[in-house]
């Protein structure tokens, strides 16, 4: 059993709180991810579970014990660190062996299970040589080696892929999930970009200041986000935010502009409009926008936007388009799709009352 | 042209070596000297080539004189000594590099501060303790056993003054400031990622230490052991101040006696002693260079 509880954990360094009360579930076999701004408590959180660091207060259980004073190598879990740490006095068989040498497994046995890991991460070629001698993407595969030759139950990883080139990236993440299922552990990874946490996470935990902001499937946290922050750490550019007033199911923007809403919301004097990019669609016709910068990809275009109130909004739009920086253009907002925030930044939910009228409709 | 600056480099470097043999030539004499001298049977004070080559002056130090004894006690003392010492730099580093109290910077400038005095300077304070503790070693030792032979070996190990136990621990003393600090300074350089990762591969602090920190700490330790055990092989001042009796004598103060004899200097004993003298420290040398070239790198990256 390997289900990972933690319990209202908080962790303090002096007087600074870093964690404050964090409530956590990862299931038998499951790739959690936390994901979070740097400094958000996300790489403590992960050293906390590995037993590095000391627990202020709160509880972890691992398989329904509770280790909190449990030392580091009596948890029977493994960890890939961002630096891989490998031992550079020691060859690349012996890295991913060491482990085992440790638990006086037999030397016939060793080999074998360090070829086993070996082939699988394609490593066999190098089994000889010294970290030194190996190349950013080499190191990382015996970093993960090392962590997946004792078969543990429970894998932590600490932003593994932030020291490889971009290409590399990819593969390893491609890679990463491969393992996951052919080994079936408990994985839980840390990392600061989305783009990893959308896209290999099964569940994604989103850290901000010390506290969870939300917990959910990838597609949950891009559909449904339950606050301001996680609404706009998820999803490449961000989403827009625009400042307004609602009145009934309206939104006034500061431009006076006004959006009609899918649903009536309670009326609120200070609320945030978010809507994505990929959301917004270009009324060609219209005006109140000039474009200030246009970013052409190729597979999409992004233009970027300004209002007479200064505010700024981002367009994604399909392949090319002929627009020109210094142009006025019109927007249109697909009701559906847009999300208010209010003053506290909290997703606003629309009137109970018409929700239920328009779920009894579909 | 580009034939001529090729000329002009190889000029420039012919000079370049030739200075160098020179040099190498002046440091070299002195040495080379005391080499033939040894080997010489009318050995005397001035360069010349022996005519002969005998090996007299090493039989005559070895077997007629106590050769064998102060060579046993050099060897003994400074070895225990260089032990002792990596020991104690080897947990007093580590703990001074990964520690983050207060008291870090004063302790380990308090510790250098040993190292400035100098030792005459300390020689009154050190001798008065020394001499306390070796009254209450002594006193144990009287209460042990009633045999007096036992009593005087019991004495020669374990005295502070006049006995082994004393060297041992004054010249670690002298030569654990620098050790420290050269270990402190390496260990600073050994990221903490290395005992995290044995830890979480399941490596107790006992494996962690065996395993990880010294094999990675070696050229520390070879660059440490190197220094405690030159200087203190070459120190002459700790010896001559807390040993009187002839079975203690050591090396060099073996050296002094024999150059204070009132009868002719004896150049060919001298320099024979001299050689052997020297010789530890080379092989010294020699067995540390392997470990202190020796880096290591490539571990850990970001």
């Amino acid at each position: 059993m390997s289900k990972i509880e933690l319990i209202n954990i908080k962790k303090q360094y002096r007087q600074t709180e870093i964690v404050k009360g964090v409530d956590i579930q990862v299931e038998q076999g499951e790739f959690a991810v936390i994901v979070g701004p740097s400094g958000c408590g996300k790489s403590t959180l992960l050293r906390m579970i590995a037993g590095l660091e000391d627990i202020t207060s709160g509880e972890l259980k691992i398989g329904g014990k509770v280790v909190n004073h449990v030392s580091p190598d009596k948890r029977g879990i493994a960890m890939v660190f961002q630096s891989y740490a490998l031992y550079p006095h020691m060859t690349v068989a012996e890295n991913i062996g060491f482990a085992l040498s440790l638990q006086k497994v037999n030397k016939a046995d060793i080999a074998a299970r360090v070829k086993e890991a070996a082939e699988m991460l394609e490593l066999s070629p190098l089994l000889k040589r010294k970290p030194a001698e190996l190349s950013g993407g080499q190191r990382q595969r015996v970093a993960i080696g090392r962590a997946i030759v004792k078969r543990p139950q429970l894998i932590l990883f600490d932003e593994p892929l932030s020291n490889l080139d971009a290409k590399l990236r990819v593969q390893m993440r491609a890679e990463l999930m491969r393992l996951h299922r052919e080994f079936g552990s408990t994985v839980i990874y840390v990392t600061h970009d989305q783009v990893e946490a959308m896209t290999m996470a099964q569940k994604i935990i989103v850290l901000n200041q010390g506290v969870v902001a939300q917990v959910g499937k990838p597609m949950a946290l891009y559909e449904q986000p339950a606050n301001q922050f996680v609404a706009q750490f998820i999803g490449i550019p961000k989403m827009n935010m625009l400042a307004g007033s609602i009145k009934g199911n309206t939104f006034i923007g500061e431009n006076q502009q006004q959006i009609p809403l899918a649903h009536n919301y309670p009326e609120h004097a200070k609320v945030h409009l978010g809507v994505r990019p990929e959301h917004l669609q270009l009324d060609r016709s219209g005006s109140g926008w000039k474009v200030f910068l246009v970013e052409r990809l190729g597979v999409e275009t992004f233009l970027h936007l300004r209002d007479e109130a200064e505010q700024q909004v981002v367009i994604r739009l399909e392949g090319d388009s002929p627009v020109s920086e210094d142009e006025t253009l019109g927007l249109s907002f697909d009701a559906q799709r847009c999300f208010l925030f209010d003053a506290n930044q909290q997703r606003l939910s629309p009137n109970i009352e018409q929700l239920k009228h328009v779920e009894n409709r579909a | 042209m580009m034939q001529a600056q090729t000329h002009l480099e190889q000029a420039t470097q012919k000079k370049a070596y030739l200075t160098l043999v020179a040099i190498s030539f002046f440091c070299v004499i002195p040495f080379f000297w005391v080499l033939l001298a040894a080997f010489d049977p009318q050995a005397t004070q001035f360069l010349s080539l022996p005519k002969e080559l005998t090996a007299g002056h090493f039989y005559n130090l070895l077997v007629n004189e106590s050769g064998v004894r102060w060579i046993f006690n050099s060897v003994l003392i400074v070895g225990l000594a260089t032990l002792l010492t990596l020991v104690f730099a080897g947990f007093g580093g580590y703990a001074l590099s990964r520690t983050s109290a207060w008291w870090k910077r004063p302790l380990l400038y308090a510790i250098i501060l040993v190292r400035i005095v100098p030792p005459p300077a300390l020689i009154v304070p050190v001798y008065k303790v020394m001499l306390w503790l070796n009254s209450a070693v002594n006193n144990v030792i009287l209460t042990l056993t009633e045999n007096v032979e036992q009593q005087i070996l019991l004495s020669r190990i374990f005295s502070f003054v006049d006995g082994y136990l004393g060297l041992v621990l004054i010249h670690t003393a002298m030569q654990l400031p620098l050790a420290i600090w050269i270990m402190k300074t390496f260990f600073d350089a050994i990221p903490k990622d290395y005992e995290e990762a044995a830890a979480l591969d399941g490596a107790s602090q006992m494996q962690t230490v065996r395993r990880v920190l010294i094999p990675l700490a070696l050229p520390g330790f070879a660059a440490a052991g190197l220094f405690a055990f030159i200087n203190a092989w070459g120190d002459f001042l700790m010896p001559l101040m807390f040993t009187s009796s002839p079975e203690l004598q050591t090396l060099p103060l073996g050296m002094f006696r024999a150059f204070l004899r009132v009868d002719a200097i004896d150049y060919g004993f001298l320099t024979a002693l001299a050689v052997i003298y020297t010789l530890p420290a080379v092989i010294a040398f020699s067995f540390a260079r392997k470990y202190l070239t020796q880096t290591f790198s490539g571990g850990v990256k970001g």
